[in-house]
């Protein structure tokens, strides 16, 4: 417990460091810090929609970070949540407006396409990874270009709404995932994550896979020496990594847009791998993160219209988070040179 | 047969210019890949490079600066990544991948800023570099001069940078210091030779080319700056950097091949194949032979510098430390 309390800190310490880095950054582009500040908690928690909304974008980021923590504890780095979000946010859209089902196995047909769709699109880095080393990092990032343009060129030239500018049809009534309030788009995806982190949660701590996993993670030679099948394990890891990434981007089409666009869910995949990092890749930790991240994101579109400072400022705090926290380590534990290699490494 | 001729010119024109960038960036990812450091930043020194460089152009009115510039900003955030990786040993791939997102934000941050704009910055006084005239050279070549005459000067830096680079690690004692450092980092430590030192001149040495190349990009052959303009030409060095172990000259193999995949697909959109797909063509190159090639592993090269590293000691007549 001392431990997880002297993590907790550290990383608050470090969020710290990184705001306030962000405020000398924003002074230099000639504003003012508490203003945005100020803003950013006014359009993150101003009112009741307000909060809505900050969950609303808590949501895909809280599941891309789960995406990102099962591979990170499996000593995987998938990188390409981005394009499997995309993948799937497709492949939900299009089992949402092109077949119709009764309604309640509609979406639940239309998730677990999109699961699939985030497997499938990784399983060509991660059978290369765990077949042949090929590093999953750039394979990975390479793939999020080509998931972009590819669901880009399906959305365009297959399955544009006619007289629309690129999207695909509306799906279905019987395809949308349930909304929570009747202020807001929040839906049942919310929920979803949440079950999913504490699940994700019990599978690490409780099951003897979730620690055969930890352990090819955070030891492989002691892993495989212990008679893990490290290969495949990676293999699978990855594969679940990617299907909750599919997941995230089905949740965001049935339950938010309600169609596909281009372009309908930047960055998500990459604020979840980092809400999942300054986490310590525990799911748990997660929900606070992306419910961090989320509250800034949310809070950075009232930033365009009320100061001068553009909302990619966010972009750059949460940046500045990552590298303050990776760099924490060596201020604390100044004789331990390795303390830095054996973070990130769960 | 006169068309077809300046067809085929043409194309290899423009696959030498596309690879220019992606060459100047990856023979800087050489620099670390040689000294044992993975470097996925890249991609966003490339684009403060990029950004910076058109600050400057238009701050000085002179592309000489705007290139200084742009060279600057890639080596603070070089510098930035040497001081987290090698000196607080944090992991690389973290430390790249905030690194690159930093630069994203914090060029998208400064546009709005500076220029009140999103999305790109066009005109407002950009100068961009000169294209180089090569004198003579219509009247010895003919049809086949702008293969070598007309290019930004950039595009002959990456070019000639190349041998530079074959010299360097096998013939200077850095280049050599370099190999041994990411190689076997235990030799170089018995011999004296200060890893952290090594590590951080060739990140800086990665920050200057990858400046360069980002300065190519908005001050070439286009005159402007977009958001993400690297559009991941610094991870497609990288794919390069894997399968060519950061030799020089298969580093030059696998950029000729994207820039020819760059130039190629140019032309084939003017044909009327969807956009979309066409503009995925050099990444789904880059994927093709990363995993085609991704089973060569590289216990060669280590022979190779075992034996360079005990002939430059024994120039300094120091046989006796190597255990001869």
């Amino acid at each position: 417990m001392n431990d997880k309390l002297r993590a907790f800190s550290g990383q608050l310490v470090a969020v710290l460091i990184a705001l306030a880095m962000g405020a000398v950054i924003i002074m230099l582009i000639d504003e003012s810090p508490i203003k945005v500040f100020m803003t950013l908690m006014r359009g993150a928690f101003g009112d009741q929609a307000k909060i809505a909304g900050t969950l609303l974008q808590t949501t895909p980021i809280l599941i891309c970070g789960i995406a990102a923590c099962i591979g990170l504890r499996g000593g995987m780095f998938n990188v390409g949540i981005e394009g499997q979000l995309f993948l799937g946010g497709f492949a939900a859209a299009w089992v949402g407006f092109a077949m119709p089902l009764p309604p309640g196995l509609h979406v639940v047909v239309a998730m677990a396409v999109a699961v699939i769709a985030g497997a499938a699109w990784v399983s060509i880095p991660a059978f290369f990874r765990t077949r042949y080393g090929t590093n999953e990092v750039v394979s990975t990032i390479l793939s999020n270009y080509v998931a972009v343009l590819l669901t880009s060129y399906l959305t365009i030239f297959l399955f544009k709404r006619p007289g629309g500018w690129s999207e695909t049809p509306p799906i279905l009534a019987s395809a949308y995932l349930p909304e929570l309030f009747a202020f807001s788009r929040l839906n049942w995806g919310l929920i979803i994550g949440l079950v999913l982190a504490l699940f994700v949660a019990w599978f690490f701590r409780s099951t003897a896979k979730g620690y055969s996993i930890s352990m090819v993670g955070s030891a492989p030679k002691f892993a495989e020496y212990g008679g893990i099948d490290v290969k495949r394990q990676g293999f699978l890891v990855l594969l679940a990594s990617g299907a909750v990434g599919g997941l995230a981007g089905g949740i965001e089409t049935l339950g938010v847009h309600h169609r596909f666009m281009e372009g309908f869910a930047p960055g998500f995949g990459f604020d979840g791998l980092i809400a999942a990092l300054l986490a310590n890749g525990s799911p748990i930790g997660t929900i606070v993160t992306a419910l961090f991240f989320g509250a800034l994101r949310n809070g950075s579109l009232l930033l365009e219209t009320d100061t001068n400072a553009s909302r990619e400022i966010i972009t750059v705090i949460q940046a500045l988070i990552i590298l303050s926290v990776s760099a924490q380590v060596l201020m604390k534990r100044r004789g331990d040179s390795t303390a830095g290699e054996r973070r990130w490494k769960f | 047969m006169e068309i077809l001729s300046l067809f085929n010119v043409a194309l290899l024109v423009a696959t030498l210019r596309m690879t220019a960038p992606i060459l100047l960036v990856a023979l800087g990812g050489s620099f670390t890949t040689k000294a044992g450091i993975f470097n996925i930043g890249l991609e966003g020194q490339m684009l403060v490079g990029a950004f910076f460089a058109v600050l400057g152009s238009i701050w000085s009115g002179s592309a000489l600066v705007g290139v200084a510039c742009g060279v600057a900003a890639a080596l603070v955030f070089a510098l930035a990544f040497a001081v987290l990786v090698v000196s607080f040993r944090a992991n690389e791939v973290v430390v790249g991948l905030a690194l690159n997102i930093l630069a994203g934000g914090m060029t998208i941050s400064l546009m709005k800023a500076i220029f009140g704009t999103r999305g790109s910055i066009v005109g407002k006084g950009i100068v961009g570099l000169p294209k180089v005239q090569i004198p003579g050279a219509r009247d010895i070549l003919g049809s086949w001069a702008p293969l070598i005459n007309g290019f930004t000067p950039m595009v002959y830096v990456a070019f000639i940078a190349v041998p530079l680079l074959v010299l360097f690690y096998k013939r200077t004692r850095l280049g050599l210091y370099i190999r041994v450092v990411g190689e076997k980092p235990e030799a170089a430590e018995a011999l004296g030779i200060s890893i952290t030192r090594v590590r951080y001149i060739a990140s800086l040495l990665c920050g200057l080319l990858a400046g360069l190349a980002g300065a190519h990009l908005s001050l070439g052959y286009i005159t402007m700056f977009t958001e993400n303009m690297s559009s991941g030409r610094g991870f497609m060095a990288v794919a390069i950097l894997i399968f060519s172990n950061g030799n020089p000259l298969k580093v030059l193999a696998g950029c000729l091949l994207f820039g020819f995949a760059d130039a190629f697909s140019l032309r084939l959109q003017t044909f009327g194949f969807p956009s979309y797909l066409i503009l995925a063509v050099p990444y789904l190159v880059a994927l093709t032979a990363l995993f085609a090639l991704s089973y060569r592993s590289r216990p060669k090269i280590i022979r190779e510098t075992l034996e360079s590293m005990r002939k430059l000691l024994s120039v300094d007549n120091k046989p006796a430390e190597f255990g001869k």
